[in-house]
């Protein structure tokens, strides 16, 4: 031993000893900092940790038709995704490629690099939205994917034979410009789908439910241990269901008569505002993708030149026609500024400062009054009736009838169309751009003047109720705003009479669409359209004998005359309507 | 076989129980079957830690028992017989199958056994007897030099199985020892001195600190002056030659390894989740715990190796700060009665022994509680009495008989 003795010792004893003490009050005062002044901070790394925030996603509320047939249901469809640990070296990768069309280079990069995480127990989502049948393939072959993984939750589906695709619109998935945008109250996560058109847009808060959020214990290898009972849960709340005004048998005709057509078909009941049937055609498969729309699909639809996005009941514009006559015999009358028995002598065309109109009837109608205006669909009457009327007037009243602005439909994208006026015409063509010719085209419903088939339902909605009609809408059972005009008694009964003389009478334009379960009352239009084929327009309605009413418009693109292809189109919904309605 | 149990029993040992000594290991046994109870509640009882870490106490028991009875002066008889056959036996470790990445058994059969684990008990007596045996006029340098590479041959055949937690310890228990044999401070402040340099390095502020320091030392200390100069400039050349190393030499793997090895944290994916584990769960037990098998990173299995090197971490999970103060105090009760005993021995071998002892227990201690809250890195040291892990309990209550015995024999 070295120089020691007894007091050296006791020196040595005390540095040995404080040398120790000093380091295991270090200690201690490491353990006091993570227990005690970060305890909250670990604490929540601690949940974290081992409590897994489950996600359950609501299904949307179903949506029915008026009688209660659902139309767009909900269906499972499954998350795919793989938990890295269990992924062995006999993961059949060019398998999984051909069943899923995920690449496999990719996955397995993803796959390995996410193995040496320490997340490497959670499963990995590779895909949303996969069918029952991928599911299926996977599953048949699941020992060649060790690892895989399946989650479930809702997507749309619809069951019902009637497509409504324009109406129904179409779900997409949150992007960030969205999230930005939304509404708190909706509390989007990414990877939620919401409605990007139609009624699931409209209806989105309502269709959207609450998804449900459960804490559970999982251990380091994903094995769950139940309940994590101090946190907060949310139930899962499925969505309101919405009931439509729509009746899908209805409906359905209404499909069948438009395919390979292009076109729209609106049914409604006037009494109420109710649409029974809402066709655009073409349209495009809402079946043919599960969950939010590809997309791919989708830029494929945006891209075709049929325009199969295009929903033509709200968005379509079209020159109204002859319909539009009916407007401008009731001006006259109601402020009496031609006599009932005023006529004009139609011998097929008009001349009009150096320009010639012609009557669609290039023989011509003779001398036609009032009435027979409407019945014979002469423009010659009309041409001279304008003259009366004047522009402002005629501007004023076309868009009382709601001409030249949104019908207030629940769908989304509805426009205005065009009620041409001075200023407009002022505007468009500079005021020596344009002659007062271009008002004898607007008086038929055509040139400048642009409506969707919303719109023109419309005039066939006050006539039936003699100017007591309501705003359209889609769902049931809203008190939808009324629609007034208030013209005299007897402009009402001449605009009836005459309709129900279009269709009626032998001579009558519209007599293709008589039914014989009921009064029809209407009017044609045939649009002169300078890319090929004439449109064919029919608005009237059918009085049942129970006192039912049903208005529609048909408008078919490149149908050719109203008075054959829309007149016949609206004769078949007749028919059906009386037989859903006996 | 008689002439052995001549020499090394003693017929007239005193046998009594030292509760200065014994009542603070009976206390951290208990923590210790409480916490492996808590993490067994998944395996069968059998096969569970809990069960075996209770058979294996009942073996120490015996142990503790049967180091009564020996005779303390035998091991200095034959300390260097015993240095001989440890060297022999570490040696032998490279000619066994590898098991677990690593060669530290000599295995017969169904027995394996690790020498470096007993070894670290031999290593106490070969430097009790290498330290007591000086004079009091020895050249210190040289003693310094010996008696560190006494340690550093097993150490380093050790760190090259690989065990490196073990080869610290053979390392770490020569300070305290050759401080108490009485060498002069100075000299182990010379043999740290260099690792300091390198470190300092890294920070020309700390480095031109740090050299200041040597310089001041040095003249406090009032060396020779050419022993003064040599450690200057070795120390100068230490710090300029470390960032040529570390930015020509090393590759990036390789610094990659040696930063991670001193900051775990720095990789939270590989070397630093255990740690990053281990605090979560301590820090979530706050100063009660959650509760014997209520602690979630435990049961969860989130916390890794719980039952051996990260058992510290079930304890502060579950049963709080508290433990560990318990756990804390316990020791500092342990260790200053070691130390007052130390210094009561007339027997220098003795008492340098004790010096050993403590420190073999305080470092692993030390090493092990600062693993699981990311002080040190992680280097397999379990925590003595508490970690689970039969042989090393064996040690433990080996040396804590040895001490008994001391205290009883040999004031």
């Amino acid at each position: 031993m070295l120089a020691g003795t007894g007091l050296k010792f006791g020196q040595r004893r005390r540095v040995l000893f404080s040398i120790s003490f000093v380091l295991l009050l270090g200690l201690a005062f490491r353990f006091y900092s993570i227990q005690i002044i970060n305890y909250d901070s670990y604490s929540n790394k601690s949940a974290k940790n081992s409590v897994r925030k489950i996600i359950k996603t609501a299904p949307r509320g179903i949506i029915y038709d008026r009688n209660l047939v659902p139309i767009v249901d909900n269906r499972p469809t499954y998350g795919l995704s793989l938990v890295p640990y269990d992924v062995t070296k006999e993961f059949n990768y060019p398998l999984f490629e051909k069943i899923t069309d995920l690449p496999k280079l990719e996955i397995k990069s993803k796959i390995e690099s996410a193995k040496k995480r320490f997340s490497r127990f959670k499963p990995f989502p590779l895909k949303r939205h996969v069918d029952f049948e991928e599911r299926s393939r996977i599953e048949e072959n699941k020992l060649e994917f060790p690892g895989v993984n399946f989650s479930e939750f809702p997507a749309r589906t619809y069951p019902n034979e009637a497509r409504l695709t324009h109406v129904l619109g179409y779900l997409r998935t949150v992007t960030d410009e969205v999230l930005k945008k939304a509404d708190p109250e909706l509390n989007y996560q990414y990877g939620d789908v919401f409605g990007f058109n139609g009624l699931e847009r409209i209806y989105e808060k309502h269709l959207r439910g609450q998804d449900g959020v459960e804490f559970r214990l999982v251990d380091i290898y994903g094995i769950d241990h139940g309940k994590y009972s101090t946190a907060r849960e949310y139930e899962i709340e499925m969505g309101e269901p919405l009931i439509l005004s729509i009746d899908s048998r209805l409906q359905m005709k209404a499909e069948y008569l438009l395919v390979d057509k292009k076109g729209s078909v609106i049914c409604m009941n006037p009494e109420n505002g109710e649409v029974l049937a809402f066709v655009s055609s073409p349209d495009y498969d809402l079946n043919s993708f599960i969950g939010p729309i590809p997309n791919k699909l989708w830029d494929q639809w945006n891209q075709n030149s049929e325009k199969p996005l295009m929903n033509r009941g709200i968005q379509g514009t079209y020159p109204p026609g002859s319909i539009i006559k009916l407007i401008s015999a009731a001006y006259a009358l109601d402020n009496n500024i031609i006599e009932e028995n005023w006529s004009v002598l139609c011998n097929g065309a008009y001349s009009y400062g150096d320009r010639t109109f012609h009557c669609w009837n290039i023989a011509g109608h003779g001398h036609v009054d009032i009435t027979q205006s409407i019945k014979y669909s002469c423009n010659i009457f009309y041409y001279k009736l304008i003259q009366i009327i004047g522009f402002e007037n005629w501007a004023q009243i076309v868009s009382q009838f709601g001409f030249g602005k949104k019908t207030g439909i629940d769908i989304p994208g509805e426009k205005r169309g065009i009620v041409p006026t001075r200023k407009y015409m002022n505007d468009k063509y500079t005021s020596r751009g344009w002659g007062k010719g271009s008002l004898l085209n607007f008086v038929i419903g055509q040139g400048d003047m642009l409506a969707t088939p919303q719109q023109v339902i419309q005039i066939m909605n006050l006539i039936s109720t003699a100017g007591n009609s309501y705003e359209p809408h889609v769902k049931k059972g809203i008190d939808s705003k009324p629609l007034n005009i208030s013209l005299k008694k007897s402009t009402w009964k001449f605009l009836k009479d005459a309709t129900l003389a279009v269709v009626n009478d032998n001579d009558g334009t519209g007599k293709n669409a008589n039914s014989i379960f009921g009064k029809v009352a209407g009017k044609t239009s045939t649009v002169q359209n300078p890319h090929g084929e004439d449109h064919s327009w029919f608005s009237g309605y059918i009085t049942l004998p129970n006192n039912k009413i049903m208005s529609l418009a048909v408008i078919v693109e490149n149908g050719g005359k109203g008075s054959e292809t829309g007149a016949s189109t609206a004769r078949e919904l007749f028919n059906e309507f009386a037989k859903l309605n006996k | 076989m008689n002439w052995i149990l001549t020499k090394l029993v003693s017929r007239h040992s005193i046998i009594k129980i030292n509760y200065r000594i014994v009542s603070p290991i009976i206390l951290l046994c208990l923590l210790s079957l409480f916490l492996l109870n808590s993490t067994s509640a998944e395996s069968a009882f059998i096969a569970s830690t809990f069960s075996r870490q209770l058979l294996w106490l009942a073996m120490g028991v015996f142990v503790f028992i049967g180091a009564q009875l020996l005779r303390i002066q035998f091991f200095n008889e034959y300390a260097y017989h015993f240095y001989a056959i440890l060297i022999i036996a570490i040696l032998g470790t490279y000619f066994m199958p590898i098991k677990g990445g690593a060669q530290r058994w000599l295995i017969f059969g169904v027995l394996s056994i690790q020498p470096s684990e007993i070894g670290k008990v031999l290593m106490v007596f070969v430097l009790a007897k290498f330290l007591s045996d000086q004079r009091e006029n020895s050249n210190h340098l040289r003693i310094l030099i010996l008696t560190i590479l006494l340690a550093l041959i097993p150490a380093l055949m050790i760190f090259n199985q690989p065990d490196l937690g073990t080869a610290i310890i053979y390392l770490a228990i020569t300070y305290p020892m050759l401080y108490w044999a009485g060498i002069r401070p100075y000299y182990l402040f010379i043999v740290v001195a260099p690792v300091i340099s390198v470190l300092a390095a890294f920070n020309i502020i700390a480095f031109y600190l740090w050299m200041l320091l040597i310089i001041l030392l040095s003249i406090y200390s009032q060396p020779k002056v050419l022993e003064g100069v040599i450690l200057f400039v070795i120390n100068v050349g230490c710090g300029l030659l470390t960032p040529y190393i570390w930015n020509n030499i090393l590759y990036e793997h390789q610094r990659n390894r040696i930063l991670t090895f001193l900051d775990p944290l720095r990789d939270s994916q590989g070397a630093g989740y255990q740690i990053i584990q281990s605090m979560t769960a301590i820090g979530s037990g706050g100063f009660w715990g959650t509760g014997l098998g209520q602690g979630t990173q435990t049961h969860l299995r989130y916390l890794p190796v719980r039952d051996t090197d990260f058992i510290i971490s079930v304890s502060g999970e579950e049963l709080g700060l508290f433990s560990i103060l318990f756990i804390l105090f316990s020791y500092t009760f342990f260790i200053y009665w070691m130390l007052v005993y130390a210094e009561k021995i007339r027997n220098n071998f003795s008492s340098l022994v004790m010096i050993g002892f403590v420190s073999i227990l305080f470092v692993h201690l030390l090493v092990n509680m600062g693993m699981t809250v990311g002080l040190f890195p992680v280097t397999g040291l379990p925590a003595p009495f508490i970690s689970y892990g039969g042989s090393f309990l064996l040690t433990c209550l080996l040396m804590i008989g040895l001490i008994n015995n001391i205290t009883n024999n040999e004031i």
